[in-house]
């Protein structure tokens, strides 16, 4: 049915063709005037993406990824025996004392009052969750006892990922629920692996179960590093957005660096990871964004754009 | 327009005579009750019919009944002319031969007149019959002024022992009424009912049981008559119950006291719950290992497997105190089973509940425990996707938790979900071992209520007297010869068993399953605990 073509047995256009189905009209059904598609809108909400503004943005999808890096590059040191876990615990303190700092340091300059507050909840808060972890390190450490090593290196890679899906990019501060909670289990999964000192478990027992000092401290950096860090990462971006790029480059060298001091194949994966979600994907999103086809038209479903000002009046 | 005429079956081979009965008005149809031999005098049968009137009996006399023997010809004028002393609107001269089967039938109308055809004429027949009772006094043995044949000339129905037992029921009810009465308000006594003494009671079966035969008695011994067909049958049932449940329990009382079986069943219940108690140890020895190949946590392990196994240790100790005891106790508690066989049923069904009670114990610790992690486990997966429970609007709604809600959070689901393998096993070891108990009561609370509720009157009445039980009437073709009427033979179409047993039903408290098994198997699986039998706290009819 093109355009001006009515069936061979339309009349002549004595009577003008009117885009309504509940008047008889001596048109057939299926007639189309001139007018047709003329509402039809292409590619309405297309985006013109700059090159190094979506770098920028990707630049924190690497970020996280060299974060989960830098974690199981910890673990690995702990498990190979290459730190001692009261070692990595006085630094992850230390850490967490200089982040903090930092935070409030970068605190919009508002209220005082409400800083006094937010650090005596802040300190009720920490207090919580050493004495909590503490407290569950040793049921913590036999956990997965029974379980076999393959399957628990299993679910720890899936709730890895997990995490990296469902992390909220846009807006890291407040945690999202299932990234925090996923990587969570995944580091209790990890942290139940490792061997045991040498002087808490007998010298014939093969199987050695880790000492709860480990457990902690694997508890303690998952929660630096999955919970507290992106509260800190969001604030820089709020304040200094510049730092926070070159914050980003950093995190990736280290992990990079990390990974490679201990499995060099695997920096160099890491690397070309980072790479392509860095500098590639930006790439193609953009040349992409040329075959878009989009139609738009009065037959799209309609969207009720709720206008619920007039409840505050 | 069709005359029916209902003639029982005792006056065919009758000698002629006279035919009474009734006429049952807009039916056009005859009702014939008796049949009055010669030689009568007319006058004397008018009598007998005014006597018989005034004593509520609707009575008329119907027409002429003839079967001509040998020497007996000439009777069809005779009895043509009877219909003149005895005016009636309409006159039946009913005739039968020697040797043949079918009936000829004359009608003599004076006034003719016009009636509408009906159905329902069975009950009024039933009626009828029933009504004239004070008809069927006079039989084949009495010497009186007019010999009838009707259905009961043989002699009247009924038995010797129905009729003592009618004498001397009345003061035998009335003194177990007193008792009865004497007994509830005991029962109902201040120092009976406290809270703990009543919650036991309801929970062992033999007072339950106690409770229902005393109702049960208190129906039957009422002094008032039994008026409904319904109420006499129930009472029926519950005497006839009640008689060979005591007279089964006095059975079963007498073989048991015999031979000092009392002393020997006493003897081996200790050892028998010993047993019990070792293969309960090493079954937890067997769940402590490794069982089946499994792998569960060690550390919970541990402790479930000795706390339970203490337990075990306990109720030995008890077993152990109380077993001098045994013996005298179940002597004078197998007394009780004089009082019916249900009784002893309870009884043991309360004794093994008793004897099991640390598998119930150990069913509750273990089911409250596995329920726990379930609900825990769901609350938990739904903190760990960033949702949570609307209970005002019964759904599942999103949420955003503080940092540590879901640290905490995270930390107790991955326990609670390692720590799961564990709990639902020892759960469903126990699970299993109660369900068997549960089980044999069940059987025992079965057997005990269908021997309540059994309707043992009815089922003997069915069987030995079926016209009693009637659901209706059936029709035979006797005899269709053109010229002849319609010969019909009604039969009475006696209640089909299953439909006695459903209508006679005693109502108790049924002891029936509660949930379908779709429910049950939903309960199991969250750690509910289940009571499988539920008595009905009201009665079903």
């Amino acid at each position: 049915m093109g355009a001006d073509s009515g069936s061979g047995a339309a009349p002549g256009p004595a009577v003008s063709w009117r885009k309504v189905l509940w008047e008889r009209q001596p048109f057939p059904d299926n007639y189309v005037d001139r007018r047709f598609l003329e509402e039809l809108r292409r590619n309405e909400g297309l985006r013109q993406y700059r090159y190094w503004a979506v770098v920028q943005e990707a630049g924190l999808v690497a970020q996280q990824i060299s974060c989960v890096a830098l974690f199981l590059t910890l673990w690995l040191y702990m498990e190979q025996g290459l730190l001692s876990p009261s070692t990595l615990l006085w630094t992850g303190l230390l850490c967490a004392l200089l982040g903090y700092g930092l935070y409030q340091a970068l605190a919009p300059r508002g209220d005082s009052d409400n800083h006094h507050r937010t650090r005596w909840s802040d300190l009720q808060s920490a207090s919580i969750f050493l004495s909590f972890t503490f407290g569950f390190s040793p049921v913590l450490r036999t956990l997965t006892e029974s379980v076999c090593t393959d399957t628990v290196y299993a679910m720890t890679a899936l709730m890895l990922l997990a995490h990296l899906v469902a992390f909220p990019y846009a807006h890291p501060s407040p945690p999202g629920s299932l990234s925090l909670n996923a990587a969570l289990f995944a580091s209790v999964c990890l942290a139940s692996r490792l061997p045991g000192d040498l002087h808490t478990s007998g010298g014939l027992d093969s199987s050695s179960s880790p000492s709860s000092l480990h457990t902690f401290t694997m508890l303690c950096w998952a929660l630096l590093v999955f919970a507290l860090w992106p509260c800190l990462l969001q604030r820089l971006r709020d304040c200094a957005p510049w730092v926070f790029g070159c914050v980003c480059v950093l995190v990736g060298v280290c992990g990079v660096g990390g990974l490679g001091s201990l499995w060099p194949g695997g920096a160099v994966l890491l690397a070309a990871l980072l790479g392509t979600v860095t500098l590639l994907c930006p790439l193609l999103l953009i040349r992409l964004q040329s075959d878009k086809d989009n139609i738009q038209g009065p037959w799209d479903e309609a969207e009720i754009r709720e206008d619920l000002t007039h409840f505050l009046h | 327009m069709v005359l029916k005429i209902f003639f029982p079956q005792c006056c065919n081979k009758a000698d002629s005579g006279l035919l009474v009965g009734r006429w049952i008005p807009g039916q056009n149809s005859a009702v014939v009750l008796a049949v009055i031999h010669y030689p009568f005098i007319p006058g004397q049968v008018k009598q007998y019919i005014h006597q018989v009137e005034c004593s509520g009996v609707d009575l008329t006399v119907l027409g002429s009944w003839s079967m001509p023997k040998e020497g007996q010809e000439g009777m069809e004028s005779f009895l043509r002319d009877l219909s003149t002393i005895f005016p009636q609107g309409q006159w039946l001269q009913l005739s039968r031969e020697m040797g043949k089967i079918g009936f000829r039938c004359h009608v003599l109308t004076r006034d003719p007149s016009k009636s509408p055809f009906a159905s329902q004429v069975a009950p009024i027949v039933f009626g009828t019959v029933c009504q004239s009772e004070p008809l069927f006094f006079l039989d084949k043995y009495d010497d009186g002024p007019v010999k009838m044949t009707h259905w009961q000339s043989e002699g009247r129905e009924g038995s010797i022992i129905v009729e003592l037992m009618k004498q001397a029921s009345t003061p035998v009810c009335l003194l177990t009424t007193w008792i009865l009465t004497l007994w509830t308000s005991l029962c109902s006594s201040r120092i009976l009912n406290v809270r703990p003494m009543r919650f036991i009671s309801s929970k062992l079966s033999t007072c339950v049981q106690l409770s229902y035969r005393t109702e049960h008695l208190q129906t039957v011994c009422s002094p008032t008559r039994a008026t409904a067909h319904n109420h006499f049958m129930r009472k029926a049932n519950i005497f006839v119950s009640f008689f060979v449940d005591v007279s089964l329990g006095l059975l079963l009382v007498s073989w048991m006291y015999r031979e000092n079986r009392i002393g020997k069943l006493a003897d081996t219940l200790v050892p028998a719950a010993d047993y019990v108690a070792k293969e309960l140890e090493e079954l937890l020895q067997w769940l402590m290992g490794a069982p089946a190949g499994l792998k569960m946590n060690r550390a919970l392990d541990q402790v479930l497997g000795r706390f339970f196994l203490y337990h075990i240790h306990l109720w030995i100790s008890y077993i152990h105190l109380m077993s001098p005891f045994v013996e005298m106790i179940l002597w004078y508690v197998g007394l009780s089973a004089c009082l019916g066989l249900t009784f002893a049923l309870s009884l043991l069904s309360d004794i093994t509940a008793l004897l099991t009670f640390h598998i119930y114990c150990f069913y509750v610790y273990g089911a409250r425990l596995y329920c726990m992690t379930v609900y825990g486990l769901s609350s938990l997966w739904r903190l760990f996707r960033g949702k949570k429970w609307n209970v005002l609007r019964q759904r599942v709604d999103s949420c955003s938790y503080d940092l540590d809600q879901l640290f905490i959070g995270t930390l107790l689901f991955t326990i609670l979900l390692f720590l799961l393998p564990t709990t639902a096993l020892y759960y469903l070891v126990f699970t299993l071992l109660r369900l068997v108990v549960v089980m044999f009561q069940g059987v025992l609370h079965l057997s005990v209520d269908f021997i309540n509720s059994f309707p043992l009157f009815a089922m003997g009445l069915r069987l030995f007297r079926s016209y009693r039980l009637a659901e209706g009437v059936k029709f035979r073709v006797l005899c269709e010869e053109p010229g002849t009427p319609l010969h019909l033979m009604m039969d009475i179409n006696p209640l089909k068993v299953s439909s006695v047993v459903q209508t006679y039903r005693t109502p108790t408290y049924s002891c029936y399953p509660k949930d379908s098994w779709l429910a049950l198997c939903k309960k199991l699986f969250l750690g509910e605990l289940i009571y499988p039998w539920k008595h009905k706290t009201t009665k079903i009819d």
